[in-house]
């Protein structure tokens, strides 16, 4: 039985109307009905307004991303299609403490896979020959690089930019869901996400101080720098990639105008002499930095993909010779691979002589066969997950699942255990989305953003995905997910 | 300092956005002028206007122009036909977010609104408001003209932007001139090449006489306050290509030419060939200009492969034939 939401404050109650606060835990009210003390003012302001006015500001935004051309491409539609970029008004808003927690939390998290990543490409692998993790999965794992091993990497800190996917379970509780190392891509979204919102609904912010997020680029500028190769103290960065029709361009040409450096495609640049140029009217000008959004495989012809024109022939040998630096560092897939996230808290231990701050989701391992039995004899009440995918592909949500679906799930895990990871469904947090003409509750995740160069930073906030469909868990935008903008409150002044 | 590829990329958007303007002017015209004609008056005048705009091999491919709603399509909205407003636009559009890290944000905003408001893509029908929609994207192009000089900075991306349209626009100016005096009917018609050029009001401004066609000709070759002169073209191409030049110094050759060219202008040489045979000097001339164009596009590309560039000798072209 639902449970209705109280009026607050005797305000105009019809965009909550019906709104179901029971089903898991609620951001914005408690199970009772009552507000939140954080959401409180915003829900009084959301409902001051009526169904038409929020529909206004809904298309003031659209209109406001549509002329920017904020948008992002769906490669299963139409070569091409470009799909203006959903935000729902209703922010999603974090306390001072309970960031700083989560934040601590994520750069511990980070601190030990860049240990773990240090240790095995450029070190003794000690975490291996310890037993921490077992040598076969990491060097059976797609995303492992043998190139990668032995190339030095400035601060030892082999990923600087790190997207590491948190969700709320039930309790309320903080797990990670998925560690992105390679080439994790919404950051642009968040910082406009805060512009369209400030600009549309001005009067939204007048009762909260929230941390700013137009400073991106130049957090990100900074982290670059550092991570240049010795004695090149004005160092030239260029952010490579694909080129217009990528998925993620818009988010390429916002960052690299956000930073104040060339946006640069794979023929803009050259190697000579193991040393990085770009192509200019006034001829080659070294490269020390390269912000790549361009996988592994399509980095450098020469060495991976001989088919790809996507990137530098001769990078490799150029980053083997110390002459330039490239973020995030190749082979930073072992970790983005799920095989790897299960002994992500034991590397925290081992690294950091510490316990995890945040947890990861109860996961089975397939290729062990006690946890394989024990997944696969309750699968219909577990998810699904194939270790290489990413975007919520191939995901089976068993409860979701019909029984045709379950077979072929479990034959797959059977038949390739190593290519599977089982977890406990995880009833993620809902939040107050605009659904026609009132409010409904939708579940939703996080995407926080943590740079590492010669020291490491949280990014204040991060790209809240939710998912529009009524019980739906699946907040990707390109399977119709939406997004919101993320307030991390200021502390109050002392 | 700019990569070879955005300077590329600024050039042609410069390029696509004069063409653009160019286009939805002659649209205009043509629409308006060719009402009420007999089919085979029609036929000509459409048959000119696309030799003016250089599209006839495009035209060879779609057959004869028998009706305006044809030469609408094939100049509006033909995706097929490289010189057709659509594909100018959505070029323009595609230069510039390729340089989108570059270029202010109300630039590309601009582009990007023009090609959103373009209403009839993927359509081959003509639209009812045709006039509103010409009008339109002539304002968009003036609207992004005026961001591009007045809010951006004057650098070399800005440099590229003006040698482009400026040469494109001398191109158009030449091609006309050489289609009117090829128009197979005789009746070549002044003030027809001072509306597509925008030049009227100018023209009878300083005139203050009727158009006669020979002063209208030297007109739009030597008006160096008309913007739309060949003279003003390629002064203005020659004072861009002088600062580009400074720094890279492959663009040196098209410096060199442009000069040339502004100088065959402006000493007579020009009007002389005309004088004596208007087509083939006309056809020579703008071969030249196409000629400074590939050369502003090697003269881009040349650092990365050719560390000093081979200069080629000059000379003056054929323009008498």
């Amino acid at each position: 039985m639902q449970q209705r939401v109280n009026s607050p404050n005797g305000l105009n109650s019809e965009m909550f109307d019906g709104y179901d606060a029971s089903r898991t835990f609620d951001e914005a009210f408690e199970s009772s009905g009552m507000a939140r003390g954080t959401y409180q003012r915003i829900i009084e302001r959301f409902a001051g307004l009526d169904a038409v006015e929020h529909q206004r500001l809904e298309s003031l935004v659209a209109d406001e991303f549509r002329r920017q051309g904020i948008t992002f491409t769906v490669y299963s539609e139409d070569a091409g299609t470009e799909r203006i970029w959903p935000m729902d008004l209703f922010p999603r808003l974090v306390a001072a403490a309970e960031w700083d927690e989560l934040a601590r939390g994520l750069s511990q998290r980070v601190a030990a896979l860049n240990c773990f990543l240090a240790d095995f490409y450029g070190g003794e692998c000690e975490a291996i020959a310890d037993g921490i993790v077992p040598r076969w999965l990491v060097v059976s794992s797609s995303g492992f690089e043998r190139n990668a091993v032995g190339i030095s990497v400035p601060h030892r800190a082999h990923c600087n930019i790190a997207g590491i996917d948190v969700v709320r379970g039930a309790d309320g509780c903080y797990r990670v869901l998925e560690d992105n190392l390679r080439n994790p891509s919404g950051i642009s979204y968040v910082v406009e996400n805060r512009a369209a919102l400030a600009k549309v609904c001005t009067w939204l912010f007048d009762d909260h101080a929230v941390q700013p997020t137009e400073q991106y680029g130049q957090m990100l500028r900074s982290t670059l720098e550092s991570m240049a190769p010795s004695g090149r103290d004005s160092p030239h960065i260029v952010l490579l990639t694909p080129g217009i029709y990528n998925s993620a361009y818009f988010e390429h040409a916002f960052l690299a105008r956000a930073m104040g450096v060339e946006l640069v495609e794979g023929r803009d640049l050259v190697v000579d002499d193991h040393t990085v140029y770009s192509r200019t009217i006034e001829g080659l000008v070294r490269v020390d930095v390269i912000y790549r959004r361009i996988d592994d495989d399509f980095l450098d012809p020469v060495s991976f993909r001989p088919d790809s024109a996507l990137g530098v022939p001769g990078l490799l040998g150029a980053l083997r010779a110390g002459s330039v630096t490239v973020c995030n560092a190749l082979g930073n897939g072992v970790v983005d691979d799920k095989g790897v996230y299960p002994y992500v808290p034991e590397l925290i231990r081992y690294y950091l002589n510490a316990e995890p701050i945040i947890d990861n989701v109860p996961t089975f391992m397939m290729w062990d066969a006690d946890q394989r039995a024990e997944a696969l004899g309750r699968l219909n009440e577990l998810v699904a997950k194939p270790v290489g995918a990413s975007g919520g592909s191939g995901v089976l949500i068993g409860p979701h699942a019909s029984q045709q679906e379950l077979h072929a799930a479990r034959t797959a895990i059977e038949a390739e255990p190593r290519e599977w990871i089982v977890q406990e469904l995880v009833q993620l947090s809902t939040l107050p989305a605009f659904v026609d003409d009132r409010f409904e509750a939708r579940h939703l995740d996080l995407r926080p953003f943590v740079l590492t160069g010669e020291k490491t930073e949280v990014f204040p906030g991060g790209l809240t995905r939710v998912a529009m469909q009524r019980g739906s868990m699946i907040v990707n935008s390109s399977q119709g997910g939406g997004s919101k903008d993320t307030w991390v409150l200021a502390r109050e002044a002392l | 300092m700019i990569l070879a590829r955005h300077a590329d990329a600024l050039f042609w958007a410069g390029r696509y956005l004069e063409r653009a303007e160019t286009i939805s002017r002659c649209l205009s015209y043509a629409v308006n002028s060719i009402t009420g004609l007999r089919a085979d008056e029609a036929r000509a005048e459409s048959e000119l206007l696309v030799k003016t705009l250089g599209l006839q091999e495009e035209l060879q491919a779609l057959g004869p122009l028998d009706s305006r709603p044809q030469l609408v399509a094939f100049l509006l909205s033909d995706r097929e036909n490289p010189g057709s407003l659509l594909s100018a636009i959505v070029a323009v559009r595609e230069n510039l977010r390729s340089v989108r890290d570059r270029i202010p944000i109300e630039l590309w905003e601009e582009a990007n609104s023009l090609y959103l408001r373009f209403p009839f893509l993927g359509h081959e029908n003509t639209p009812n408001d045709l006039h509103e929609v010409l009008l339109m994207v002539r304002r968009a192009c003036l609207a992004i003209s005026g961001v591009m000089n007045e809010g951006t900075r004057q650098d070399e991306g800005h440099a590229f932007v003006v040698v482009g349209r400026m040469l494109e626009r001398s191109i158009f100016t030449v091609g006309l001139l050489e289609a009117s005096f090829s128009d197979p009917r005789g009746a070549v018609d002044a003030g027809r090449m001072l509306r597509l050029t925008s030049s009227l009001q100018a023209y009878h401004r300083q005139r203050g006489d009727s158009a006669d066609f020979l002063s209208v000709v030297h007109y739009l070759l030597h008006a160096d306050d008309l913007p739309r002169s060949v003279v003003s073209c390629l002064v203005r191409t020659e004072n861009c290509l002088i600062g580009l030049a400074a720094r890279a110094q492959a663009l040196d050759l098209a410096r060199r030419k442009t000069a040339l060219l502004r100088a065959h202008v402006e000493f007579g040489e020009l009007s002389a060939a005309v004088a004596e045979a208007p087509v083939a000097a006309l056809s020579g001339f703008a071969s030249e200009l196409a000629d400074v164009a590939s050369d502003v596009q090697i003269g881009v590309a040349a650092p990365a492969t050719v560390t000093a560039p081979r200069l080629q000798f000059l000379r003056p072209g054929p323009f008498g034939g």
